[in-house]
């Protein structure tokens, strides 16, 4: 399945530009993910990795440039358009409330609503549908959750991405991007992070990975696209460089071949 | 961890939960007066009524107040809107029936929600400073449109369906308090807009990134408690048989403290409903029992301030320990 | 179970700010308590009655050539303050005197200070007043002084002053003759044989702790009547809970005397709610709200009745007076009125010197 299925191209940005004021954020950003691969974007601090997640994710509009979802170009205005088109964002701070329990925060904005029409017009929700569908979230991802009525604030720092991740590709996402998923947690839950990843690639989801762990990137992802000063300079395959190789170029020490 | 952990674990964690805690406050304050003022009518159906019936007007803008604290907002404008509103409630009723009155009253909280909600959206203040200043406004109007003359009301059905009436033997004010708090139960609990409601407040972010209209969200929740103010004060009419300035200027720390105590964090992502209710009832009830423990005065300030000092004193510690 | 405690920050937060507000609650309930002068030191058999103090149609025209200017520095606002204010306008008006300020202290002791400030700066001849807190007025007052203006206080002495040097007189409602007459009235409701409840302002205000007290002392006369229960308040809003309670405790009650006609309003509300038409109130002042209870035969039985218009024009005349060498006496007492359903109307005249309000006219009609 996996073969097939790297040939088709899940997300391609072309020539965005994003500038605030003055300052030119993103200058020119280009690349592709094909489906069921796992791309780590890198870059140094303030090379545009966190602008132009934004810009995909909804939160920024780009000033100028294309997203080309499954072959068709889009418009991203808000959150909700990027949802709608098959981008799932799991933020930094993984975008959650905090004193919402696992169900609540999997479905929120995206409640189920009760079946009678009358309610459903209320918006009354269905709470069972949604813990049901909650589960079976969280079992596609073999994830070990205490107890679904647990608030999230009560939940590990691995277990909270987990959480973050399912909610993501719950929705038949076709591209999660991942924002720094693994820096605040520990060595064994960061392990627990890299296995979800390989799974849900596995399941023909395109996974763009925002890190800063150069050994993270090398271990999960298939290709890497650095950012150089809001520019893409690079798009190399993790197989053929070098963790040094990377450093450079992200440093700027480098330009690709 | 063993099963048997857990569940110890979990009941613990339940019996500590934040929301349970106004519940004992509520008994423990409501035994202490029975034990103690056994001999003077605290513990009797007529006495109760009398709580629920003098708290109605204060529960509502509790109520009301659940709704802007769960997207972090304040709202000290309510005081003011009860004045407001029943005044023009009250000055529309020698002109017009009873259903234009009320529509008016309730526009004034409509208007002055909108006007908050507009304001502190659009210039980014905080909810405090904006609301602050629009209490000052509306008491200002309250007391120009009027002169500080009191309005009276001689309409007996605007004052029975809205003040001393009664249906089937049960007081008006109660039914009100009733339907108002399921309502507003139902739509914090089981709808999809209380849940957005508390995502706004408990994580704008998280909402926000989530695709959640936050601004819209916020605004919504200033005009519900400006609403619910607006109503309070058509209840105080109803009431008095007449609408003054001075109308709900008292009633505004009452408010904060019934909802804070109830369970309702003051910054926004936890609202208690029932909590809001029992909280403005317990400060009805200390009232109230202090009134019949014959003390004096100033001694009942003092014995509300303590009571509500330990009270809380008392929930925090064991929240922390728990 | 491993908890991340990201909530710390949440509680620790939370607990000060809750005990920040039951703390401020406490201290707003106390602020309300206003000093006032002992009132033992006061001989009363000395003060003058206001249909003492005139003026001859010689007198009039020394003050007209003088042009004098005067300030009305109230400590509140109200239809009562309006009354008194126009009565003073009134009179000035008769006198050629023009008023150039008139403020507001929102019963804020510091605002009237500033209040005070302002107005020395204006120079005024005349400035009639009622100061909220004697000791913390009084600099202010003495700064005003200092530029020659001749003061006529409303009801409050202020502690140190002296009559003919810093002001010129005192002008109050006659507060034991409204006591004994409330006293009266409560006697007349109940037939001489009541059982009567008392809701008292229990804070340390002149006007309404000596009619308090000259009312419980009246009423000792009547052997057959009893004071069943005594509660007090600080707080208008406060006295429709009190009376729940004291009902509660003594459904025998059939009468209630209160200190003033708002705070008897939520007495009034009270008595509605729980249906008890029986029970006859007794208080002071004219409001509308109540008048037209009493109009509608509800539970109000009667009111004593001041003359705000006529305690503003007994002030003006005074200070007028002492413009031009007239001594008054230290106090002045404005007479007042016994209001019941049969007189609403001429007293309201009589008080106000303005028209009925409509609904009240239109209920009285009826």
């Amino acid at each position: 399945m996996v073969r097939t299925a790297l040939d088709q191209v899940a997300l391609e940005v072309r020539n965005i530009r994003k500038s605030f004021g003055g300052v030119h954020a993103l200058q020119g950003v280009n690349f592709t993910i094909n489906k069921g691969e796992v791309v780590g974007l890198l870059g140094d601090n303030g090379a545009g990795k966190s602008t132009l997640v934004r810009c995909v994710s909804g939160i920024h509009s780009p000033d100028e440039g294309e997203i080309i979802v499954n072959g068709h170009e889009v418009n991203i205005n808000s959150p909700l358009d990027a949802r709608n088109v098959g981008i799932e964002t799991v933020f930094q701070d993984l975008a959650m409330v905090p004193e919402f329990n696992i169900t609540e925060n999997l479905f929120l904005n995206r409640e189920i609503k009760h079946k009678n029409p009358i309610l459903r017009k209320l918006g009354w929700l269905d709470k069972k549908a949604m813990e049901k569908k909650a589960k079976k979230a969280l079992n596609r991802l073999n994830s070990r959750i205490p107890s679904f009525e647990e608030q999230i604030y009560r939940l590990s720092g691995g277990q909270r991405q987990a959480v973050a991740i399912a909610r993501a590709v719950n929705w038949g996402a076709d591209i999660v991007i991942m924002d720094e998923p693994t820096a605040a947690l520990g060595v064994e839950q960061s392990a627990q992070v890299n296995e979800l990843i390989n799974l849900i690639s596995s399941q023909g989801v395109a996974v763009l990975l925002i890190s800063h762990n150069m050994q993270h990137v090398v271990e999960t992802c298939d290709r890497a696209v650095v950012l150089y000063q809001g520019r893409s300079v690079a798009d190399v395959a993790v197989s053929e460089v070098t963790k040094e190789d990377l450093v450079s170029l992200i440093t700027g020490a480098k330009t690709a071949a | 961890m063993s099963i048997n952990q857990l569940t110890l674990d979990q009941i613990k964690g339940l019996a500590l939960k934040r929301e349970f805690f106004i519940y004992y406050i509520f008994l423990t304050v409501m035994l202490l007066f029975t034990v103690t003022l056994h001999d003077s009518g605290f513990f009797s159906l007529t006495n109760f009524m009398n709580i629920v019936r003098q708290t109605a007007p204060v529960t509502i803008m509790a109520i009301g107040l659940t709704f802007a604290l769960a997207v972090g907002h304040i709202d000290l404008s309510i005081g003011a809107v009860v004045a407001l509103s029943a005044l023009v409630g009250a000055i529309l009723l020698q002109h017009v029936g009873i259903p234009l009155a009320v529509v008016g009253a309730l526009s004034v909280g409509l208007i002055v929600g909108l006007i908050n909600g507009l304001l502190i959206e659009r210039l980014q203040v905080s909810s405090l400073l904006i609301t602050l200043g629009t209490m000052g406004v509306i008491t200002g109007v309250a007391r120009q449109i009027t002169n500080l003359e009191s309005v009276p009301i001689i309409d007996q059905t605007f004052t029975a369906f809205f003040g001393a009436g009664e249906l089937f033997g049960v007081p008006s004010l109660l039914i009100w308090t009733l339907v108002i708090a399921v309502i507003a139960y139902v739509v914090l609990t089981k709808l999809s807009f209380g849940r957005h409601l508390l995502a706004v407040g408990g994580s704008p972010k998280a909402a926000l990134a989530m695709g959640i209209k936050v601004t819209r969200i916020r605004l919504y929740a200033l005009v519900i408690s400006s609403l619910a103010a607006a109503l309070a004060g058509l209840l105080y009419a109803g009431r008095l048989h007449g609408a003054r300035y001075t109308l709900g200027e008292a009633d505004l720390l009452t408010v904060i403290a019934a909802v804070a105590i109830g369970g309702t964090s003051l910054f926004g992502g936890r609202a208690c409903i029932i909590g809001a209710i029992l909280g403005s009832w317990l400060m009805g009830m200390i009232n109230n029992g202090l009134i019949l423990s014959g003390f004096s005065t100033n001694e009942q300030m003092i014995a509300r301030g303590v009571i509500l000092v330990i009270a809380v004193a008392i929930g925090v510690k064991e929240l922390k320990n728990g | 179970m491993s908890t991340t405690r990201k909530n710390k920050n949440h509680s620790a937060l939370k607990s000060p700010n809750i005990v920040f507000l039951s703390l401020l609650y406490i201290l707003c309930s106390y602020s309300f308590s206003l000093s006032a002068k002992n009132i033992q030191e006061i001989d009363w058999s000395k003060a003058a009655n206001s249909s003492d103090i005139n003026l001859s149609a010689e007198q009039i025209n020394t003050i007209k050539d003088k042009k004098l200017t005067a300030a009305l520095v109230w400590h509140g606002a109200s239809p009562w303050i309006n009354a008194v204010s126009r009565g003073a306008e009134d009179e000035f008006k008769k006198l050629g005197v023009r008023v150039i300020a008139q403020t507001d202290a929102q019963y804020d002791p510091a605002k009237q200070v500033a209040d005070l400030e302002n107005i020395s700066a204006l120079e005024p001849d005349l400035v009639l007043s009622l100061s909220i807190d004697g000791i913390s007025t009084k600099l202010s007052y003495q700064k005003i002084l200092a530029g020659g203006a001749k003061l006529v206080l409303l009801s409050n002495p202020i502690p140190g002053f002296q009559h003919n040097k810093d002001f010129a007189g005192i002008v109050t409602d006659d507060m034991f003759g409204m006591g004994e007459a409330a006293a009266t009235l409560v006697a007349q409701a109940s037939n001489d044989t009541g059982k009567i409840g008392i809701i008292f302002h229990d804070a340390n205000y002149f006007i309404t702790n000596n009619r308090d007290q000259a009312f419980r002392k009246a009423l000792t006369r009547y052997s057959n009547i009893k004071v069943i229960s005594e509660k007090g308040f600080v707080k208008e809003h406060e006295t429709s809970n009190i009376a729940a309670a004291m009902l509660l405790q003594h459904p025998e009650i059939d009468t209630i005397y209160v200190s003033w006609d708002t705070a008897a309003e939520g007495v009034i509300e009270t008595l509605r709610s729980i249906g008890r038409k029986d029970i006859k109130v007794v208080t002071h002042d004219l409001g509308v709200n109540n008048l037209l209870d009493m109009a509608m035969n509800g539970n109000l039985y009667g009111t004593i009745s001041d003359r705000p218009y006529d305690i503003g024009k007994t002030m003006a005349r005074i200070a007028a007076g002492a413009e031009i060498g007239i001594q008054a006496p230290e106090f002045t007492l404005v007479p007042f009125d016994s209001v019941t359903h049969e007189n609403i109307a001429s007293i309201w005249h009589k008080a106000f010197k303005a028209p009925l309000p409509k609904l009240l006219d239109l209920a009285l009609k009826q």
